[in-house]
């Protein structure tokens, strides 16, 4: 009973800007799926797109194979949970979440029954009398949700629905959204610009930049082989290094200095001599004082979060990057000369532009290249 | 996306750009038409002449400069009664401040001619004090007549409108700012001076272009208090209505010039006003403070004379409303209802009536289009709601008098008979109040989330559905808080009305200045109580709905 949501070469213009220019994606039945990026990428530009706020320019949007394209929102019959929540200030919580029922001329007795039902999915039925403006930000939330998702939406669409709440009600929130989505089984669009949120309650996550989809995969493959240097410093963090490949007896592999690790993973079109770019995250790195070879860097500043240490290193080359290391009762001190190393089956290589990811597995993902 | 909805809101923009042609741009080219138009031919022949007779004469052109005279001194007397009036009651605590607002805000919204009218009966060449001043001391009282008195009625009429725009810019200036300039070394004075003036300065002349305008446009009290000195609305309404040598192009003329005039000085309004806004809204606003010594006695002093003042022509008019009198006229110094009785009773009298009848026509009317130009103009961005937006506007300019005369010219023929109907009163007090009703409805839709009609969009509303269910809901407290403090400025319009008025059409305000001139003051007296009463009982119907919000007008 869950819908697809097909988006075919979808092109938005505002005035004389192409905001979304040949935008594809496909959201499978019953998936929740996140268009994460920064402020800016077009992200709500395309969610309103599908709930019809804004026109489509080029291309399709089809729902279970049929094109919504010329259907008004009001019939598109899909759920939007908006990022100020949008709650009637007029109207109690109830009559909140009745509104849209009101609008398909239901009787009265399942207007009341889904009502209640809905209040209960959301654990709000005791603020059913309540107005809007004696229920926190929270309550509130549950309200929007619920408001939306009471007239059985066949797509659900949330536009960074959790940005106004404190950063422990987020969390709260994104784990009862989630666990609501899977209990209903409703397709699902979530807008986000937080990567953390992403990662925590998607299915499938689409990394948007400039209006163009950049990678779309997990949470799993996107960070552990993002496509690119934008997907790989903007999903988590990555130390960027500028090396080449070098090949030692017959193997290809890496080059910092001294240094070299094999990396058998690498794309066929590399050769020797290939300037790459290599993303390190924090805990790729591993730290060694006793080591004599490795790439070697001075310790300038840490900081102890107690479970881990970040350290902050200085490379020969003046390059500062950040490693994280777990806190052992002999932890490097500021001033030490290390050796760093590196987790080679977890690190990527890019072209030198950045725009390719080279090692053999980053294509393993079902991403569509762009 | 095209929608159904959207081709209704067209529909609506349509209806109603027609209506402000209609009643706006048609009875103003008239007036620009019959300006230029020479009389005495039969063919239509262009000329300048009525403009030429204007500033040939001595006689027409210094009741120009008068007017300038007039309107400059009681539009700074009024911005240095209000300016501090507004500072000291936001700063200090004073007792019963609040009741002080009340009395400042009402002695505002009774019409000015009412305070003329007041102060001849004190200090008249009859005048109460005059007489008692006189005989008991040999006092020689200087004549209140001419430029003084105009001058002195307007002063007082129209500062509470400094007093409210500088008390509401006040209210929205952080604390923080005063302290951070007296940690940066400045005395209160110059705290005043250098952080406090600039900051509410572009609220001061908002208030100050309206008290111009409409000292300006007023010819209420110059006729009854002038005497000798005639200014330009004077001059308008004696050419338009006089009993002698009416000239209706001459007169269209006048309106021309009167309009460009009040043109101007918008459009100058408006760049300062541009150059020195600042948004503020104050998480601390200025904390009331006990004033102490000599500042405690001035402070009070100026307070209270001030708010006695302003409020002295409304408790004369009530207190003689119960004078009986011989023929009218004639006060024989006892008390009693006769005045009511001659009033309230009165056969063939709809006045009173007709003032509560057409100013809720009129109300409802700005309400359900003001409404709906505010949504159009703020949610359906267009070019017709663009033009729509700058047509609704007009009136804001236009003088009460030019406006009555306007419609006159318009429809006094078929099929656009509308002269002598109680129709063409509501509509021209409802064009003359539409302005001010559209900019804050407007500001109030701008509060209202659009995600909140997406949402209801969303969830399965037509435009038109959430329009009703959810839009109108939302705005209707403001717009109703709006509504009243229109209906009050409505029920007190004399400008047009006099012009418009027939014997059958005659509004309260309308039947106080016939009354006035025909020296016929108690039943003005009892007329004015009346219209005071309504005033208050509106003012606190607006208290109650709005819970003690400030007041803008």
């Amino acid at each position: 009973m869950s819908v697809a949501i097909n988006i075919d070469k979808v092109t938005k213009i505002f005035g004389k800007d192409t905001i979304i220019s040949g935008l594809s994606l496909a959201v499978k039945p019953g998936e929740f799926f996140t268009l994460l990026g920064p402020s800016g990428c077009g992200k709500t530009t395309l969610l309103r797109m599908i709930i019809g706020f804004n026109s489509i320019e080029g291309g399709e949007i089809s729902i279970d194979g049929k094109v919504v394209n010329d259907i008004p929102t009001n019939l598109r019959n899909m759920g939007m949970v908006f990022q100020n929540y949008a709650i009637f200030p007029h109207m109690s919580v109830k009559e909140n979440v009745a509104f849209g029922l009101k609008n398909r001329k239901i009787s009265k007795e399942e207007i009341e029954q889904r009502v209640d039902d809905i209040l209960d999915t959301v654990k709000i039925k005791h603020l059913k009398d309540r107005m809007p403006s004696q229920l926190s930000g929270g309550q509130q939330q549950r309200v929007a949700l619920a408001r939306a998702i009471v007239i059985h939406p066949e797509v659900l669409l949330m536009d960074e629905p959790l940005s106004n709440l404190d950063a422990k009600l987020r969390v709260e929130m994104r784990n009862a959204i989630k666990l609501i989505q899977k209990k209903i089984g409703i397709t699902t669009i979530y807008v986000t610009h937080d990567q953390e949120e992403a990662l925590a309650v998607s299915d499938r996550i689409a990394i948007m930049y400039g209006g163009v989809i950049q990678q779309i995969g997990t949470p799993q493959e996107i960070y552990r082989r993002p496509v690119n240097t934008f997907v790989a410093t903007f999903i988590g963090l990555s130390n960027i290094l500028k090396t080449k490949v070098a090949v030692k007896n017959g193997l290809q592999g890496l080059s910092f200095g001294d240094y070299w690790v094999a990396m058998p993973g690498l794309a066929a079109s590399t050769y020797e001599g290939s300037e790459v770019i290599v993303a390190v995250r924090p805990e790729e790195f591993f730290i060694d004082e006793k080591l004599t070879t490795g790439i070697p860097a001075t310790i300038r500043h840490s900081v102890f979060l107690g479970v881990n240490t970040h350290y902050f290193l200085e490379l020969s080359g003046g390059q500062e990057i950040e490693v994280i290391q777990n806190t052992e009762l002999t932890n490097s001190g500021v001033g030490s000369k290390v050796y760093l190393t590196v987790d080679a089956p977890k690190i990527n290589v890019f072209t030198a532009d950045g725009t390719q990811n080279l090692i053999a597995g980053g294509r393993g993902d079902e991403t569509e290249r762009l | 996306m095209k929608q159904k909805g959207f081709n209704v809101w067209i529909g609506i923009a349509v209806v109603l750009l027609a209506f402000f042609t209609l009643f706006v741009v048609y009875p103003l080219a008239q007036v620009l038409y019959k300006s230029v138009l020479a009389s005495n031919t039969s063919e239509l022949t262009f000329t300048l002449d009525y403009f030429e007779k204007f500033f040939a004469r001595k006689y027409y052109w210094s009741t120009l400069v008068n007017s300038f005279y007039v309107t400059v001194a009681s539009t700074l007397l009024a911005s240095l009664i209000g300016l501090p009036m507004a500072y000291l009651l936001r700063s200090y605590k004073v007792p019963c401040s609040k009741y002080l607002n009340i009395l400042i805000v009402i002695s505002y919204l009774s019409p000015p001619f009412i305070g003329a009218y007041a102060w001849i009966q004190l200090f008249g060449r009859n005048g109460f004090w005059t007489k008692f001043l006189t005989e008991s001391f040999g006092w020689h009282v200087p004549s209140i007549y001419g430029f003084t008195g105009i001058v002195l009625v307007f002063s007082l009429q129209s500062f509470p409108l400094i007093y409210m725009y500088v008390s509401g810019a006040l209210k929205n200036l952080d604390n923080s700012l005063n302290e951070a300039a007296e940690s940066l070394g400045l005395n209160a004075f110059q705290r005043v001076i250098k952080i406090i003036l600039p900051l509410v300065m572009p609220s001061l002349l908002a208030g100050a272009l309206l008290v111009f305008m409409r000292v300006f446009s007023d010819f209420g009290t110059p006729m009854l208090i002038g005497e000798g000195f005639r200014t330009f609305p004077v001059l308008i309404y004696t050419q338009f209505m006089g009993e002698v040598s009416t000239d209706d192009h001459f007169a269209a003329a006048l309106c021309v010039i009167i309009i460009a005039i009040t043109l101007l000085l918008f459009f100058m309004q408006r760049y300062l006003a541009s150059k020195y806004a600042y948004s503020m809204t104050a998480l601390k606003p200025m904390e009331q403070v006990e004033p102490k010594g000599i500042r405690k006695v001035f402070a009070y002093l100026f307070v209270y004379g001030i708010a006695f003042l302003a409020i002295l022509p409304q408790l004369t008019v009530i207190y003689t409303s119960f004078l009986e009198t011989s023929g009218g006229t004639v006060y024989t110094g006892n008390l009693g209802f006769s005045n009511y009785e001659n009033t309230l009773l009165a056969k063939d009298n709809n006045s009173i009536l007709n003032t509560y009848i057409f100013g809720l026509c009129a109300i409802s009317l700005v309400v359900v289009i003001g409404v709906f130009v505010a949504y159009l103009t703020a949610r359906k961005k267009s070019f017709v709601t663009e033009i729509l937006d700058t047509l609704t506007m007009f009136p804001y300019i236009i003088p009460g008098s030019v406006l009555g005369i306007s419609f006159l010219y318009a429809f006094n023929s078929r099929p656009l008979l509308l002269s002598g109907t109680a129709i063409i009163i509501i509509l021209s007090l409802a064009i003359r109040r539409m302005p001010y009703t559209i900019r804050s409805s407007t500001a109030i839709i701008s509060q209202i989330s659009p995600s909140i009609e997406e949402a209801a969009i969303s969830l399965g509303s037509t435009e038109f559905q959430t329009f009703r269910k959810v839009t109108v809901p939302m705005m209707l407290p403001g717009v109703m808080a709006g509504a009243i403090m229109s209906w009050i400025t409505l029920i007190s319009e004399l400008s047009s009305s006099i012009i418009l008025y027939t014997s059958s059409t005659s509004t309260l305000t309308v039947a106080i200045y016939a009354e006035v001139i025909r020296s016929n003051f108690g039943n003005a007296a009892a007329y004015s109580t009346i219209l005071t009463l309504t005033s208050i009982v509106s003012l606190l119907l607006f208290f109650k709905l709005t819970k003690n919000k400030d007041i803008s007008v």
